[in-house]
C-alpha cells in the first residue's frame, strides 16, 4: 500500500528531466528535411504598404519560397472569441497586406533551408512604406480628433461597456466624501522563458497535418487553426510539447501557428519557425494597459459606499484571442474583498498602434485588485485611519458566504479576517508600525503596505466562457495495474504530471510512481479546455478525481462478482475492495483490473477493460484570497528599495501539493515585483518599441527578491469536491498592491498618496530630492 | 530624440557657411558617407554608412536643405533608409560672428525605427552626440585645409 501523497510537498516529477536538460520543446523536435521560416516585420507603427519587393530575397541560395499578404489571403482571420455587444472586430490576416499597424507586425515570410539564409532573405526585401500618423496613448487615442487606425470604423474605440450593479450616482451621493484618482496600469511583456515556437509537417499521403507548438490551450487552438485553414479538425493533430512557460502569452491563437501549417501544405516539407526574443517583444501579446478613473466614496467611519472605474483600455491594433474580454474581468472583481454596494465601471476598449494585449498573468484581475487596494489606502489616508482597519471595516463576515457583490459575482466561501490577522501576526503588524514611527524619527523611510485580495479562478462555468469551461480525464488503469492519465488542461509549469498523479494515486491506492499524466496531443487525449484562469487543479484535477470514481464504480462491481457478494457490500481503501458480506476476503485494484482485461469472469453484461473518462463542468467560479505584506526601506540618496519583509498569507483551499502552492506563490509575488518596481513595455512618440530586447526591458532577478515568508489558511471550495480553488495567478494579484502601498507609506512624510508603477529608484528619489529641495 | 549643441569653428562666417552648403564638404566631413550626388536644387541622395553599438548598416538617404538664408541660417532634412531600420531627422543650423571664428548652434530632431530603435535605442543619444562631435572636428580640419591653399586657386 502506497503512502498518502495529497496534501504533501512532494518534489514535482517533472523536474528531473527539465533540470538535466531532457526535455523537449518545440525547437528540440528535429524532423528530416525541415524548411525555416523568419518573418519580415513592419518597423513603422503605422504606414500604408505600396510595394512589396520580393525579388532579391527569392533569389538568394537556399531561399524555396518568400510569401506576402497576398499569398496567404485563403487563411482565415485570426481569431477572437471575445463577444461583446457592438464590438468592432479589425480583419486580422496572417501577413499585413495593405496596412501595417504596429512594429512588428508580420508583413513577409521567408522560408529556406536554413534558418540563417532565410534570415539574410529577409533583409532583402524591400518594402515601401508611406508613413501615417500614429495613435498610442489608450486615453488620447480614443478621442474623436486622433488618427484612425481602422479606417472602416471611423473611429479607434473598439466598444464601450457598463457594467455593475446598484445606484452609483446615489451611493457616491450618499458617501461622506468621495475620492477620485487617475491611475495607470502600464503595458507588461508577459516573458516566457521559452520564446514562441510552431513545428508543422503535412503528410500529403494522408493529407493530415501535424503541428507542434508550444500553447496552453491545444485542443482549442487545433480547432482554430483547422478552421483558419479550412480543413477538416480531425486531420489536424496539434502537439504541444515541453511549454517553458506561458503566463497567458500562450492561452491564444497567433497567424504563425495557421502560416506554418499552410506553408508545410504548399510545400509538403516540415516547416519550423522559433520565435526570437525581439520578436517576442514586439509581436506575443502584451498584458495590463489600462488608463483608469477611480471614485471612491465613503463614510466617516470608513464604510464603503460605492466604487466607480471608468477605465480606458488598450487593446493594441487587432484583436488576439481574449484582448476585449480582459477589462471585463476588470469590471467583476471591482468589489475587491468588500462588501461596496454599488459599483460601476465604464470601459472604453481602445485601438492603438501597437502590439494587441491580452491575458497576462491575472488577465484584468491584478487591475481590479489594484483599483480597489489603492482606493482602501486612499480612504485610510484621508480618514487618517490605519488600512487595515479600513480593510477589516468592509470585510463579509466569515457565515456570509456565498458573498454576493454588487458585479454580480456569487464568492464561494472565504474568511478574510482569517488570513489578514495570520499574515499580521506573522509580520508582528503592531511592532512593525512601532518601528515606522522610530525610523521616521530618525528621518528613515520605511513604509508598511497590506493588501487583502480575493480573485476569481478556476475558470469557470461553461455559461460565462467563450469555448466552454469544463475540463476532461480520462483514467485508464493499464493490465498491469500501471495509471494513465490524460487531461485536457495541458500544462506549462504547473505541475499538474505530479499533482494529477497525487490525487490518482491516493484514489486508486497506487504510488504516484505508478501514476502517468498524458497532455497536450490531440490525437492521444480527448478534447480538453486548457490550462489558464488558475484552472488547472480545480477544474482539470477534479475531472481526474470524477473519472476515477466512475472507474472504482465499475471496478467494485467486478470485485464483488470475484469476491461472490453483493456489489452494494464493497468497500474500497488502500488499494484493495473488501466485502462487509465476507470478512477476511480482499481483492487488489491490481487483480481486479487484471479481471477486467482478461476478461474471463465478469459480471453479466459488462463491457472489459478498466477506464472512464469524465467531462466536469464546475457550477461556479472559485475566489481564492489573503493577505500580503510588504515592509519597505527606500534609501534617500539613490531611491532604491529595499524590502525588509515581505509577508503572504494565501488561502487557495485545499492543497493538494503545498510545494507546488509555494512555487506558484513565489513566482507570482516576483512577477508582481516587476510591475511595481520595473517593469513596463513602453513605445516611443512614433510607436517605436524601445523596451525592445531584455536589456531594455528590466525584469526582477534573484538578486532583487528578498526572502518571502509564505503562510497559508485552507477555508475549502464548495464548488467542487477537491475542494481547491487555483492558485497560479494569486501572487500577481496580492502582491502589487501591497508593494505600492508600502511604497507610498514610506513616502508620506512627502505628502505622497499615490504613485504609478513602476517605481523606479529615478522617480522615488526625484519626490525625495524635490520636496527636500523645497523644504529646505 | 534631440540633438543640440554650439561650436565654434576658426574661420570666418561667410566661407563657413559656403561650406556647409557645399555637398563635397559634407560628404567629407559627415561620418560614414560614401557618396552624396546631387538630385535637384539643394537636395541630394547619400549612401551613409552608420551604426548604433551592434547594430550597424548602410542607409540610402535623401538630404535636403531648406529655409537658406546666407550666411546665417538653414534646414538640414535628412531621411535614410536601410537594412537596420529607418533614421529621420531635421535639423537648424545658425552661424553667428565670434570675432574671426563663427559659433555654430545647432538644434534638432531625429527619429529611428526598426532594428537601431529597438536594439540601439539607449546609446543613440551618445551615438548621435559622437557623430556630431566627429562632423565638427572634421569640418574644422577641412576649414584649416582651405585657410592654407592659395588664394586664387
Amino acid at each position: 500500500m502506497a503512502e498518502k501523497t495529497v496534501g504533501k510537498p512532494i518534489k514535482r516529477t517533472e523536474d528531473p528531466r527539465l533540470i538535466q536538460g531532457l526535455a523537449h520543446y518545440v525547437d528540440d523536435i528535429r524532423l528530416p528535411d525541415t524548411l525555416h521560416a523568419v518573418f519580415l516585420r513592419s518597423i513603422y507603427a503605422h504606414a500604408r504598404i505600396k510595394s512589396i519587393d520580393t525579388t532579391a530575397a527569392q533569389k538568394l541560395p537556399g531561399v524555396v519560397a518568400v510569401y506576402t499578404g497576398k499569398d496567404v489571403a485563403k487563411i482565415g482571420p485570426v481569431p477572437c472569441a471575445a463577444a461583446l455587444p457592438d464590438l468592432k472586430v479589425p480583419d486580422h490576416r496572417a501577413l499585413a497586406s495593405t496596412k501595417v499597424y504596429f512594429v512588428g507586425h508580420p508583413v513577409a515570410v521567408v522560408v529556406a533551408e536554413s534558418k540563417s539564409a532565410a534570415r539574410d532573405a529577409v533583409d532583402l526585401i524591400e518594402v515601401d512604406y508611406q508613413e501615417l500618423p500614429v495613435a498610442l496613448d489608450e486615453e488620447k487615442a480614443a478621442d474623436a480628433k486622433s488618427p484612425v487606425i481602422h479606417e472602416q470604423f471611423g473611429t479607434n474605440v473598439a466598444y464601450k461597456l457598463t457594467a455593475g450593479e446598484g445606484d452609483i450616482e446615489a451611493a457616491l451621493k450618499s458617501a461622506d466624501q468621495v475620492i477620485k484618482q487617475r491611475i495607470l496600469h502600464k503595458r507588461l511583456a508577459p516573458i516566457a522563458m521559452e520564446t514562441r515556437g510552431v513545428l508543422a509537417r503535412y503528410y500529403p499521403g494522408e493529407q493530415e497535418l501535424t503541428l507542434w507548438t508550444s500553447t496552453q490551450i491545444p485542443h482549442l487552438c487545433r480547432t482554430q487553426v483547422a478552421i483558419m485553414l479550412g480543413m477538416p479538425e480531425n486531420k489536424l493533430r496539434l502537439i504541444t510539447p515541453e511549454v517553458g512557460g506561458g503566463f497567458g502569452s500562450k492561452l491564444n491563437v497567433y497567424a504563425e501557428e495557421a502560416l506554418m501549417g499552410w506553408i508545410s501544405m504548399q510545400l509538403n516539407r516540415p516547416v519550423k519557425w522559433i520565435e526570437g526574443r525581439r520578436e517576442n517583444m514586439q509581436a506575443t501579446i502584451h498584458g495590463r494597459g489600462q488608463t483608469g478613473y477611480i471614485e471612491i466614496g465613503f463614510k466617516k467611519d470608513g464604510t464603503l459606499t460605492g466604487l466607480r472605474y471608468n477605465v480606458f483600455a488598450d487593446m493594441g491594433s487587432y484583436f488576439q484571442l481574449l484582448t476585449p474580454a480582459i477589462p471585463t474581468l476588470t469590471g467583476l472583481m471591482l468589489s475587491g474583498c468588500y462588501k461596496i454596494p454599488a459599483i460601476q465601471i465604464n470601459v472604453t476598449g481602445v485601438f492603438t498602434n501597437k502590439m494587441s494585449t491580452d491575458a497576462y498573468r491575472g488577465a484584468g484581475r491584478p487591475e481590479a485588485t489594484y483599483v480597489v487596494e489603492r482606493a482602501l489606502d486612499l480612504v485610510a489616508a484621508e480618514l487618517k485611519k490605519d488600512p487595515v482597519e479600513v480593510r477589516r471595516k468592509n470585510f463579509p463576515q466569515p457565515n456570509e458566504f456565498p458573498f454576493k457583490t454588487a458585479t454580480g459575482l456569487f464568492y464561494d466561501s472565504g474568511n478574510y479576517q482569517g488570513a489578514l490577522d495570520k499574515a499580521l501576526k506573522m509580520a508582528d503588524y503592531t511592532k512593525l508600525r512601532q518601528d515606522q514611527q522610530t525610523a521616521r524619527k530618525e528621518g528613515r523611510l520605511m513604509g508598511i503596505g497590506v493588501s487583502t485580495y480575493v480573485e476569481i479562478c478556476a475558470l469557470g462555468p461553461s455559461a460565462a466562457m467563450p469555448a466552454g469551461g469544463w475540463e476532461s480525464a480520462t483514467v485508464r488503469v493499464e493490465p498491469t495495474g500501471k495509471v494513465t492519465v490524460l487531461t485536457g488542461a495541458s500544462p506549462h509549469g504547473q505541475g499538474e504530471e505530479t499533482s494529477f498523479a497525487q490525487i490518482a494515486a491516493d484514489e486508486l491506492g497506487v504510488g504516484v510512481n505508478d501514476v502517468t499524466v498524458i497532455h497536450g496531443d490531440t490525437a492521444i487525449v480527448q478534447y480538453g479546455i486548457g490550462t489558464f484562469g488558475s484552472r488547472g487543479l480545480a477544474v482539470g484535477g477534479t475531472a481526474v478525481y470524477l473519472a476515477i470514481q466512475k472507474l472504482k464504480d465499475k471496478a467494485g462491481k467486478i470485485a464483488a462478482h470475484l469476491l461472490q457478494v453483493d456489489a452494494s457490500t464493497i468497500s474500497f481503501a488502500e488499494g484493495k475492495f473488501t466485502s462487509s458480506a465476507a470478512a477476511g476476503k480482499q481483492i487488489t485494484i491490481q487483480e481486479v483490473t487484471l479481471a477486467a482485461h482478461v476478461a474471463k469472469s465478469l459480471p453479466e453484461d459488462m463491457e472489459p477493460g478498466l477506464a472512464a473518462t469524465s467531462f466536469f463542468e464546475p457550477k461556479n467560479f472559485t475566489f481564492p484570497f489573503g493577505t500580503h505584506i510588504a515592509v519597505v526601506e527606500i534609501n534617500k540618496e539613490t531611491g532604491e528599495i529595499d524590502f525588509q519583509r515581505y509577508v503572504a498569507v494565501d488561502d487557495c483551499g485545499k492543497q493538494i501539493n503545498p510545494m507546488l502552492v509555494e512555487g506558484q506563490i513565489h513566482g507570482g509575488i516576483v512577477q508582481s515585483m516587476g510591475q511595481a518596481l520595473y517593469e513596463e513595455v513602453v513605445y516611443d512618440d512614433q510607436g517605436q518599441l524601445i523596451t525592445g530586447t531584455l536589456m531594455d526591458y528590466a525584469l526582477p532577478k534573484a538578486i532583487m527578491i528578498p526572502h518571502l515568508e509564505l503562510g497559508s489558511t485552507e477555508t475549502p471550495s464548495p464548488v467542487n469536491p477537491l475542494g481547491a480553488k487555483g492558485v497560479g495567478e494569486a501572487g500577481t494579484i496580492g502582491a502589487t498592491p501591497a508593494i505600492v502601498s508600502a511604497i507610498v507609506d514610506a513616502l508620506a512624510p512627502y505628502g505622497v498618496r499615490h504613485l504609478d508603477m513602476p517605481l523606479k529608484p529615478e522617480v522615488l528619489w526625484q519626490i525625495i530630492n524635490k520636496k527636500s529641495a523645497g523644504a529646505a | 530624440m534631440k540633438i543640440e549643441g554650439t561650436q565654434k569653428i576658426d574661420a570666418p562666417r561667410a566661407l563657413m557657411f559656403a561650406a556647409l552648403i557645399d555637398p563635397a564638404v559634407l560628404q567629407k566631413c559627415i561620418p560614414g558617407c560614401e557618396q552624396m550626388e546631387k538630385t535637384g536644387e539643394n537636395q541630394y541622395s547619400a549612401k551613409l554608412t552608420a551604426g548604433v553599438g551592434p547594430v550597424k548598416g548602410v542607409f540610402n538617404a535623401t538630404v535636403s536643405l531648406e529655409d537658406i538664408i546666407a550666411p546665417e541660417h538653414y534646414k538640414l532634412v535628412v531621411e535614410g533608409k536601410g537594412q537596420p531600420g529607418f533614421v529621420k531627422g531635421s535639423g537648424e543650423l545658425n552661424l553667428t560672428d565670434a570675432g574671426s571664428a563663427t559659433d555654430i548652434q545647432y538644434t534638432g530632431e531625429v527619429n529611428v525605427g526598426g532594428l537601431i530603435a529597438s536594439v540601439g535605442q539607449r546609446m543613440i543619444q551618445a551615438t548621435a552626440n559622437m557623430l556630431a562631435g566627429r562632423f565638427f572636428k572634421s569640418l574644422e580640419s577641412e576649414m584649416k585645409a582651405q585657410a592654407k591653399l592659395p588664394a586664387d586657386s
